[in-house]
């Protein structure tokens, strides 16, 4: 407990300083250290929690600490660590530079937040404190049309979500008389069925799925993440779409676990999640093909990959509901978690190739692929090695969570997300491997090298090597995300 | 006791980046260090076939037990999600490997004159192309065979679409959307493998015999299709010209002749091995398919204009023997037909490397490979005319070469399940009459007055000259390969039958 209270407080310090350390007449640059100093004391504090913290919770339950809640911050706190990093590098006027890096930390702080908490107010708090800095940031190049558009299509649909949620709180504490989620589950369990709460879940997933960038609620994705500068992007594209899952995992999947959305077999949570998993994992895919600028074939991979993790939560509730196929549930949850992390390390690095490219050669549609192993061949290596993640192939990270996640359902009555998940694997290499191609074996417009800036080079190295390294032993990964699982059965 | 097979998966993958890095530094000692590491990979393959040959009547019918050599460690384990890193090598997989260790030779010398651009890279995907794929005829487990099926596809998709032909870049993208699409409908069938039994394993020795019968169907069908587009059977073949067509000469050798004996293996190690039931109820379907992918190959060869699309589609005639015979002998119970099939996988290494080989250097010779434009090989360049010859007659699975012995077996096993089997005895005499058709227009003909060709060296003469040895070596010694891999496809033939 005290060691996630001094990760709270070392970011709220951060955030709340940097814009006085510009009053106080510093250097602008100090706001950037001060906020990466603050984010690693951060990530550090949640690892310690992590090795000697245990299961507790605190302020009246408000917030409770668990391997679950570990397991997202660390993810979501390391990616606002690379964006703050990769920001020193990027275009913005450094006059607002305080400002930036005190939003983007008050969002940190919203996600931190998020990944512990335990009642839905407190829930919903932190969503917000996570969202409202988020607007402000896809906003942040305020001469560029596309960024204000982007600003203001994704602060009315985040909005809306935010209304959502806090609608399916007011039904749910309607119904059962309380707010702390444990107590929901533990009232809803002798309660077969009650329509209003099935509408609440509902909201919830539609509002939680507005984040996760599930299909239908995933419009607003790849115009937020073409308009907000690439930086931004790829914390939405990393983080706060984590934000997303574990809030679903904390209230939805609570849930699942004791009520089964309806009175028959067939409008049940498993159902619901699987059509939703193969939906968005299509529809992201097919898109993805057809676009022409990078920004959006990422966001639409994004949505596909958003999918593949909900494939674990499909066999969750169906194991919850029929008390079968345990074994494939834990498997199928430690693949969800699993390839959460990964995902954040897969398309973080993919966002911050992207975002080099834009910063150096001010264009992001594929043509300017062309060729560009030779112009910046470790940005290219990166980006290559992202893809193949991504595509799910060996030796790299994302074919463990992949298969994990695949495995869950093979033998079930849901085997055909199986078969769905892996026509749409091979499906998604192509375009993978049409950028691959572009950069690799066409020819570009130049073949002149571009400077790979050093703090870039770095932040590649790291996420290239976690994509390889967790590849080749997964061990430890796997072992973390399983028991971030376990927590989930009772 | 020295870990010998993960010496031999891991010496060329861990060598690839120093060769790279030396040839970058380099060039003659690059090279120099490629071939050696090369050679040492063969020493160490033939001493692995070796020690398969000298062990293999004292093992025993089951478990590691059957395996000459073999090393586990736990790899991944969670609750109670396993993977083991378990390779071994048997009768099954020790002649593959030798293949590959000498072709990789063979190739990593012809590369010399026919590769002059971006070597190192060249040379290091080469030596990672190796080492994954003989990564997949050592793993025992389905997940670390899985790894090193995938991995072969990245450097090839590189060494096709870098140093390929005119039209490598659609050849690139056509394989590798074909072979990626394939190896994910393969990895279905590896996990309904995983989830059929209890408690769930990946190891294949364990999961052999154990998978319930009304189950294997659909895996059955979902490995089938896998392996065969890479193999390929028809109608899964149409990315095989192109690839084969297009990748430069040294790498159509290895592609031919051991990425297609990669799909052989994987059919009778997994298909066969871990779906018996299935494939023997099935056997009759997968054997027409096995003579279909014959008739179609030899029938398109007819009409091909270009050497290298006529070796490419005698190669694909080629691989529906391996399916014959396999299946054959499933259906039959009699050893013959896999037996012939696991000598075809081996002697086809060496006969489709070869003309794949001699296309490149008629290519660089003479700047085209269409066979109307041909005229006079025999005077015009005699040392790659004569080889090619030689070649052809190999092709032919004509004496002196074992694949005769290996057709004759896959012929005979085929006749053993169905006498219908028998009218793939057609295929190598279609086979023989193009080829003969080829000789007589190409190398036989006057030469073009004032025709002129650059010829092969006369170390790379020789170096081909090596390709017929073990061929020449299989039709007198056939027992090398056909004595170790008996027990094996006894032991699986005892699965389709209990």
């Amino acid at each position: 407990m005290e060691f996630i209270l001094a990760a709270v407080v070392a970011l709220s310090a951060a955030a709340l300083g940097s814009p006085l350390l510009q009053a106080a007449g510093r250097r602008l640059k100090a706001s950037a250290y001060a906020s990466i100093a603050a984010l690693v004391v951060a990530i550090a504090m949640v690892a310690a929690n992590t090795a000697y913290g245990g299961s507790v919770s605190y302020f009246g339950r408000l917030l409770v600490s668990d391997v679950l809640g570990d397991l997202f911050a660390l993810v979501v706190l390391s990616v606002s660590l690379a964006v703050a990093v990769v920001s020193v590098y990027s275009s913005h006027s450094s006059q607002n530079m305080p400002s930036y890096y005190s939003l983007l930390l008050f969002s940190a702080l919203g996600m931190l937040l998020l990944s512990y908490s335990a009642d839905l107010l407190m829930l919903f708090v932190a969503w917000e404190l996570m969202s409202l800095p988020t607007y402000v940031l896809a906003g942040f190049d305020k001469k560029r049309a596309e960024s204000n558009e982007a600003a203001a299509k994704y602060a009315i649909l985040g909005a809306l979500s935010s209304a959502i949620i806090l609608y399916a709180i007011s039904l749910t504490y309607g119904v059962t008389g309380t707010t702390q989620i444990s107590g929901v589950v533990a009232k809803m369990a002798s309660e077969p069925f009650n329509p209003l709460f099935s509408v609440a879940i509902l909201l919830f997933i539609v509002g939680f799925g507005f984040k996760m960038s599930i299909v239908p609620f995933h419009m607003w994705v790849p115009d937020a993440y073409e308009g907000a500068p690439p930086a931004v992007a790829t914390l939405f594209a990393t983080a706060t779409k984590k934000a997303g899952f574990v809030a679903a995992i904390r209230v939805v999947l609570a849930i699942a676990t004791v009520y089964a959305l309806a009175p028959n077999s067939v409008f049940t949570l498993a159902n619901v999640f699987a059509v939703l998993a193969v939906v968005t994992m299509t529809l992201g895919n097919v898109a993805a093909l057809t676009q022409k600028s990078m920004t959006r074939l990422l966001a639409y991979s994004s949505i596909a990959q958003a999918g593949y993790i909900l494939v674990g939560f499909a066999i969750f509730a169906y194991s919850q509901q029929t008390g079968l196929y345990t074994y494939n549930a834990v498997l199928g949850m430690t693949g969800s978690l699993f390839h959460i992390v990964n995902h954040a390390i897969m398309k973080g690095a993919a966002f911050l190739a992207a975002t080099l490219v834009l910063i150096q050669l001010k264009r992001s549609d594929l043509d300017i692929y062309n060729g560009l192993a030779k112009r910046m061949p470790i940005t290219a290596f990166t980006l290559a090695i992202s893809f193949l993640a991504l595509g799910g192939i060996p030796p790299l990270n994302g074919f463990w969570s992949k298969l994990l996640l695949f495995l869950s359902v093979i033998n079930t009555p849901l085997a055909w997300v199986a078969v769905a998940a892996i026509l749409n694997s091979a499906f998604s290499l192509g375009y993978y491997f049409w950028v691959i191609k572009r950069m690799y074996l066409d020819q570009g417009e130049s073949t002149e090298r571009v400077n790979e800036p050093f703090g870039f080079v770095v932040i590649f190295a790291v996420l290239v090597g976690l994509m390889i390294g967790i590849g080749l032993f997964p061990q430890q990964f796997i072992a973390f995300a399983h028991a971030a699982a376990s927590s989930l059965f009772t | 006791m020295m870990p010998v097979l993960s010496i031999l998966l891991f010496l060329p993958i861990a060598a690839s980046v120093p060769a790279y890095l030396i040839l970058r530094w380099r060039k003659s000692a690059g090279l120099w260090f490629t071939l050696a590491v090369a050679l040492a990979e063969l020493v160490i393959a033939l001493y692995v076939f070796y020690f398969v040959y000298a062990n293999f009547s004292g093992l025993g019918h089951s478990g590691l037990g059957a395996y000459a050599l073999a090393e586990q460690y736990s790899w991944v384990s969670v609750a109670s999600f396993g993977v083991n890193y378990l390779v071994g090598v048997d009768g099954l997989s020790s002649p593959l490997v030798l293949a590959t260790a000498l072709l990789t030779v063979f190739a990593v010398i012809g590369s010399r004159r026919l590769i002059d651009r971006s070597e190192p890279a060249y040379y290091s995907l080469i030596l990672l192309f190796e080492g994954a794929i003989i990564g997949v005829f050592l793993s025992l487990n389905l997940i670390l065979f899985y790894f090193f099926w995938d991995l072969v596809m990245i450097p090839m998709f590189f060494l096709i679409g870098i140093w390929g032909g005119d039209r490598r870049k659609y050849a690139a993208m056509k394989f590798m959307i074909f072979i990626f699409t394939g190896s994910m409908i393969l990895l279905l069938a590896l996990m309904a493998a995983y989830m059929g039994v209890s408690p769930t394993t990946f190891d294949i020795p364990s999961l052999a015999g154990r998978i319930p019968a009304s189950i294997q169907y659909l895996p059955l069908l979902a490995s089938f299709i896998g392996f065969g587009i890479k193999l390929p059977v028809f109608p899964l073949h149409s990315w095989l010209p192109d690839a084969y067509t297009q990748a430069p000469a040294p790498v159509a050798v290895l592609l031919a002749g051991v990425q297609s004996a990669m799909g052989g293996y994987g059919i009778i190690r997994i298909s066969i091995g871990l779906f018996p039931q299935a494939a023997e109820q099935w056997a009759w379907a997968f054997m027409t398919v096995g003579i279909v992918t014959m008739f179609y190959g030899a029938a398109v060869a007819i009409l091909s204009k270009n050497l290298r699309s006529m070796f490419a589609y005698t190669s694909i005639a080629g691989m529906g023997f391996v399916v014959l015979g396999s299946f054959a002998s499933v259906a039959s119970g009699s050893i013959i037909g896999m037996q012939g099939a696991i000598l075809e996988m081996f002697v086809h290494a060496f006969t489709a490397g070869s003309l794949f080989m001699l296309a490149g250097y008629i290519q660089k010779g003479l700047g085209t490979t269409d066979i109307s434009l041909m005229n006079g090989l025999r005077s015009v360049i005699p040392r790659a005319g004569t080889l090619l010859v030689f070649a052809c007659v190999a092709a032919m699975a004509l004496p002196p070469f074992g694949s005769f012995v290996a057709e004759v077996l896959v012929i005979v096993g085929g006749i053993h399940a169905t006498p219908y089997a028998a009218v793939a005895i057609l295929v190598p005499v279609i086979i023989g009459g193009y080829m003969l058709w080829m000789i007589k227009r190409a190398v036989l003909s006057p030469p073009t007055p004032g025709a002129a060709g650059g010829d092969m060296h006369g170390v790379d003469a020789a170096v081909l000259g090596l390709y017929f040895v073990p061929l020449i070596i299989m039709l007198f010694f056939s027992i090398l390969v056909l004595g170790p891999s008996a027990p094996v496809v006894q032991h699986l033939l005892q699965l389709v039958s209990h």
